[in-house]
């Protein structure tokens, strides 16, 4: 990676390398930016590219509207309690594929990988009438159930798992643990690199949800953030200003989050097994 | 069966997840709760403006103050949420006892058996009342052989096709802001003089789903009846008229006054406000939005009939939209909820006035005597608006079509193809053969129950 | 491991397994097969409970509204009218329905103009930030990767807004060089190219990624014994790092051809398929049809045509990847 180069092809490298950075970023630069405008200035013509004048309580008001920050703690919540109970249930299922032996482990784990490659658009009218007749339509429970248990996720916990030395366990094997212990003293405290990765992407996936919650949720009080979005451009349109900063301020969980983990997240892309 | 045998399998496996930790939609109790030794009457309003929902939480406590045997309560549904919400609540038993419903929904409420004939509930004075031309909007008869009955009482009126528009920039591009355009061939011209610069001329609508709705006055300017026959038999959409109609909206769309891309929904009047249009057609509840957001452009603006196709403006050039109260087939308290209906729109002026008022006179009565009122009304006589549309859009007005959106649908696709480069023979021709193919897999013909009150072919 | 990142319904993860599961993939090694068959019965009822909410929840959510979707796309069936059996009728309606047989061909238009640019966007950012170090690498690579986590809604508004006619700011920067006012998204000519541009940039960022780490893992030492063999940039580019990267280029071009196949957001929210279907994307059309019919074992059978097509693509890919890895140990 730490090739030597000369400054004469470095310097472009970094120039062509800032432009993409910059490239990708400008869409979000222009919805924050148009934040800071009077509702009339984001669209208003003649053009004017910076804020004619700047609008700070764009930001404050939005934020202090009480259907905005409901939606953004309501997504928060729940977007933080499917991530939780995602990780549990997802891991438990990898260790039981990576380290258990038992009947019907090849079957079971064919259906399990089969139902990664349905498409959602497949199902969705079909698991939105079973949601229906289980009654659990507008309440948190229809979008935390239904996408909790993802193959995607075991399989890549499992793959993660099958990575850990089986010294680690066979010590504790020979001492008498049962495998739950094992999974909870040894696998668990060492799974910290795959939940980080695996949680992050619940996260992101519920917090960006829209497809699902519009068609299941129809209180305003438990609407997803995505929800709260699209209702308003339909319903306050012409306060762009407000919503380009409501939207800002929607984006931001998410972008903070991988800020915070995104040594481990971008560092982590291995493809190795691509070779 | 065996389909309800594997959705059902999911049920007694699932009963034992569910937690009940959802907040679900706040308890509605099924119609016929009691409150306090009050029958409670479940009324839901789609979401309007909020003056709108200001005006209904206020009587909704007048009522419930004035009388100790019922009690309203309110829920206001956003209108993109209501038909799912609706339809989920009546299946599980508690849905609302009185909602509103536009007068383009009755006639399928009624053919669903899901409204209430008002005939034996509401005192007939209150129902004579209503103005005749409205009353047909609410009127259908259940079956071909019943009697035709009022199933919705009327609150207001709207017309959805205004033309707004600025009378300084008329003035400005040479022309009279007191004779505003009244034929189609002269509304092309007058919207390329009037751009200048970043303003563009002309604004109404230029994609499918907004001319779905929005040509419907236009259709029955040219053509004086809908493309579909009154009894859902059958449509054709390639007479004359109608292709007139196509090529005049396409030389609105290339005179070179109206932006590609609409600035906005047809709805929405925020660019003739906001300065970017000097003439915008949109209905005339861009009134309350002009006075709300931009009450300095108030002076400038002035309003007048659509355009006619041959220049007499007596032919309709609006449909009159609105809203309507109706009660629940399944509703337990039925005589509660006329009386609520009577109390809040039928009976008295007070309310209604207070309504109209409310609205800057930007709504229009339909009831007789509430129009009456609002004339003999100073603060309503001073309005700039209130007059001209009354007097040249609404006493003009027709019903808005009935018959399933996706109809209209393949019609505005015709006209948006029309705009944008196709024959307008060729893409009314293909409507045609989608909206015949429509009505025969839909079953449609015969099923209009308002068919005996709607004119035209 | 990032994947499941891009414009997600409410089941994200299951949305885009192919960059989930494969993209982290480090070799397997099975290592507890060694125990003895007894252990198989005491491992039994522990597996079962751990395993228990995964498999509860996968039933009860996937693969019973799957069976069911099949069975139900054999009936002329309504929510809540009575159905009758038609047997294939609603397959064969399907496919020779024009409208979804033009919302098919327009994903398909819409692939092929959004994963070849992803794909060399992402070779060639990938090949020069491999010289990058430090700081500006670790600001490109976040800077890039962010546009790939932002929900579709939030890139839907905001591009709506660039894309407006007299107020966005893309016309006034094509209008700063005299270019007339283009209607970006009511032109159905150019509708679609228009809404490829927020796909790509939400693509764009997770592929040079997975590309770059691909690039990384070539040993310089190939390259240098290609430049002592007298080989230019070229020659080093097409016998060197495309055929390394081959597996990675595989999967990068399913993955995001089946994901740009089913992008609903976008046209749900910028366009509502429009102008003239323009933008009428399968997924979209399939939506549409749930939410409006009343009679919806055609959509369904459409849906169920739509996933064999692309379930038949990713299981082959991940069978192929799969089996590679296996030989290489």
């Amino acid at each position: 990676m730490a090739m030597k180069e000369r400054s004469s092809v470095r310097v472009p490298r970094v120039i062509v390398g800032v432009f993409f950075g910059l490239a990708a970023l400008f869409p979000l630069a222009w919805m924050a930016l148009s934040g800071f405008k009077l509702n009339s200035d984001v669209l208003a013509t003649p053009f004017s590219f910076f804020p004619p004048s700047w609008h700070v309580e764009n930001y404050v008001q939005i934020l202090v509207d009480p259907d905005f920050s409901r939606a953004m703690m309501i997504t928060f919540a729940g977007a933080a309690i499917f991530t939780i109970f995602s990780i549990a249930i997802n891991s438990m299922a990898a260790y039981v594929f990576a380290r258990l032996d038992f009947s019907f482990k090849r079957t079971l784990w064919v259906i399990v990988i089969g139902t990664m490659f349905i498409p959602n658009m497949a199902i969705l009218l079909t698991s939105f009438i079973v949601v229906t007749k289980l009654h659990m339509l507008d309440t948190m429970l229809v979008l935390i159930l239904p996408p909790l248990a993802s193959a995607a996720q075991v399989f890549f916990i499992r793959q993660f798992y099958l990575n850990i030395p089986i010294a680690l366990e066979e010590a504790a094997l020979l001492d008498g643990a049962g495998r739950w212990r094992i999974f909870t003293r040894i696998f668990l405290p060492l799974s910290q690199p795959a939940f980080v990765v695996v949680g992050v992407t619940s996260f992101m996936a519920y917090w960006n949800s829209y497809v699902w919650p519009i068609m299941t949720i129809t209180s305003p009080n438990l609407y997803v953030v995505g929800q709260y979005l699209a209702n308003f451009r339909v319903s306050r349109g012409p306060e762009l200003g407000l919503l380009m900063a409501g939207s800002m301020l929607a984006a931001l969980p998410v972008i903070i989050l991988v800020l915070i983990f995104q040594r481990k997240i971008i560092g982590n892309i291995k493809i190795a097994g691509l070779k | 069966m065996l389909q309800g045998i594997l959705i059902s399998a999911a049920a007694p496996l699932g009963a034992s997840l569910l937690t009940a930790c959802g907040s679900g939609t706040p308890g509605q109790p099924a119609g016929g709760g009691n409150s306090s030794g009050r029958k409670v009457i479940n009324f839901w309003s789609q979401q309007f403006e909020d003056w709108q929902s200001a005006w209904e939480k206020k009587h909704v406590a007048a009522f419930n103050a004035s009388q100790s045997k019922y009690k309203v309560e309110l829920s206001i549904v956003p209108a993109d949420a209501w038909a799912q919400k609706l339809k989920a609540a009546q299946a599980a038993g508690n849905g609302p006892d009185v909602y509103t419903i536009s007068y383009g929904n009755i006639g399928s409420a009624v053919s669903t058996g899901s409204l209430v004939p008002l005939n034996g509930l509401i005192k007939s004075q209150y129902l004579d009342d209503i103005d005749p031309s409205i009353a047909k909007f609410v009127s259908a008869k259940s079956t071909p052989s019943s009697s035709l009955k009022q199933y919705a009482y009327p609150w207001l009126v709207e017309p959805s096709t205004v033309m707004f528009y600025r009378k300084d920039l008329f003035q400005a591009a040479g022309l009279d802001p007191d004779k505003p355009p009244t034929r189609w061939d002269q509304l092309p011209d007058i919207a390329a003089k009037l751009k200048k610069g970043s303003v563009y001329g002309l604004g109404t609508a230029s994609v499918a789903a907004d001319l779905s709705w929005s040509s419907w006055g236009l259709q029955q300017n040219a053509a004086e009846h809908y493309p579909v026959k009154t009894d859902w038999s059958s449509a054709d959409p390639t007479i004359t008229p109608y292709a007139k109609l196509a090529e005049f909206y396409s030389s609105l769309y290339n005179s070179g006054g109206m932006p590609k891309q609409a600035l906005s929904a047809y709805a929405d009047g925020t660019p003739l406000g906001q300065g970017k249009l000097a003439m915008q057609i949109t209905g005339s509840w861009f009134i309350g939005l002009l006075r709300q957001q931009f009450p300095k452009l108030e002076s400038k603006i002035a309003a007048a009939p659509m355009v006619s196709i041959d220049g007499d403006q007596t032919r309709p050039t609006a449909t009159l939209g609105g809203w309507t109260l109706a009660i629940d087939a399944k509703s337990k308290t039925q005589d509660g909820a006329a009386d609520f209906i009577t109390y809040l729109l039928a009976s008295g002026q007070s309310v209604m006035m207070d309504y109209f008022k409310a609205s800057g006179w930007s709504k229009y009565a339909a009831r007789t005597s509430i129009v009456k009122a609002i004339d003999a009304d100073s603060a309503a006589q001073a309005d700039p608006f209130r007059k001209i549309i009354t007097d040249k859009i609404v006493k003009y007005g027709v019903p808005e079509a009935t018959y399933p959106i996706d109809l209209s649908t393949d019609f505005a696709t015709a006209i948006e193809k029309s705009m944008k480069g196709t024959s307008a023979n060729q893409a009314l021709a293909t409507a045609k053969q989608q909206m015949n193919q429509y009505i025969t897999s839909n079953k449609l013909a015969g099923t209009n129950t308002q068919a005996s009150v709607q004119s035209g072919s | 491991m990032t994947g499941a990142v891009t414009g997600s319904t409410g089941r994200g993860m299951t949305e885009l397994p192919r960059q989930a599961g494969v993209a982290s993939a480090v070799p397997a090694r099975r290592g507890s097969r060694k125990i003895a068959g007894r252990r198989r019965h005491r491992d039994n009822l522990i597996a079962y409970l751990m395993l228990a909410p995964v498999v509860i929840l996968l039933i009860i959510f996937v693969i019973i509204p799957l069976i069911s979707a099949g069975y139900l796309s054999f009936f002329n069936w309504s929510f809540y009218r009575a159905s009758e059996y038609v047997g294939f009728r609603n397959f064969v309606n399907v496919l020779q329905s024009p409208d979804f047989l033009a919302s098919i061909g327009r994903g398909l238009l819409f692939a092929t103009m959004v994963v070849p640019t992803v794909m060399i966007l992402a070779f060639l950012f990938a090949n020069i930030a491999r010289g990058l170090g430090g700081r500006i690498a670790g600001f490109v690579k976040t800077s890039i990767y962010i546009p790939t986590i932002i929900s579709g809604v939030i890139v839907a508004i905001v591009f709506t807004i660039i894309y407006d006619y007299s107020g966005g700011v893309l016309n006034w920067f094509l209008g700063l060089f005299g270019i007339q006012p283009i209607a970006w998204l009511a032109d159905p000519s150019i509708a679609l190219p228009a809404l490829a541009v927020p796909e790509v940039w939400m693509m764009f960022g997770l592929t040079a990624l997975i590309m770059l780490a691909g690039v990384l893992d070539i040993p310089d030492s190939y390259y240098e014994a290609a430049a002592l063999d007298g080989a230019g940039w070229f020659k080093q580019m097409t016998y060197i790092t495309i055929p390394s990267l081959k597996n990675v280029i595989l999967y990068l071009l399913i993955a995001n051809f089946t994901a740009s196949l089913q992008e609903i957001n976008l046209p749900l929210l910028m366009t509502q398929g429009g102008p003239l279907n323009a933008t009428l994307l399968p997924n979209l059309y399939l939506f549409n049809h749930f939410t409006q019919d009343t009679y919806q074992g055609q959509p369904i059978a459409g849906a169920l045509l739509l996933f064999i097509v692309l379930g038949a693509i990713s299981a082959s890919i991940f069978a192929v990847l799969n089996s590679e890895k296996a030989v290489d140990g």
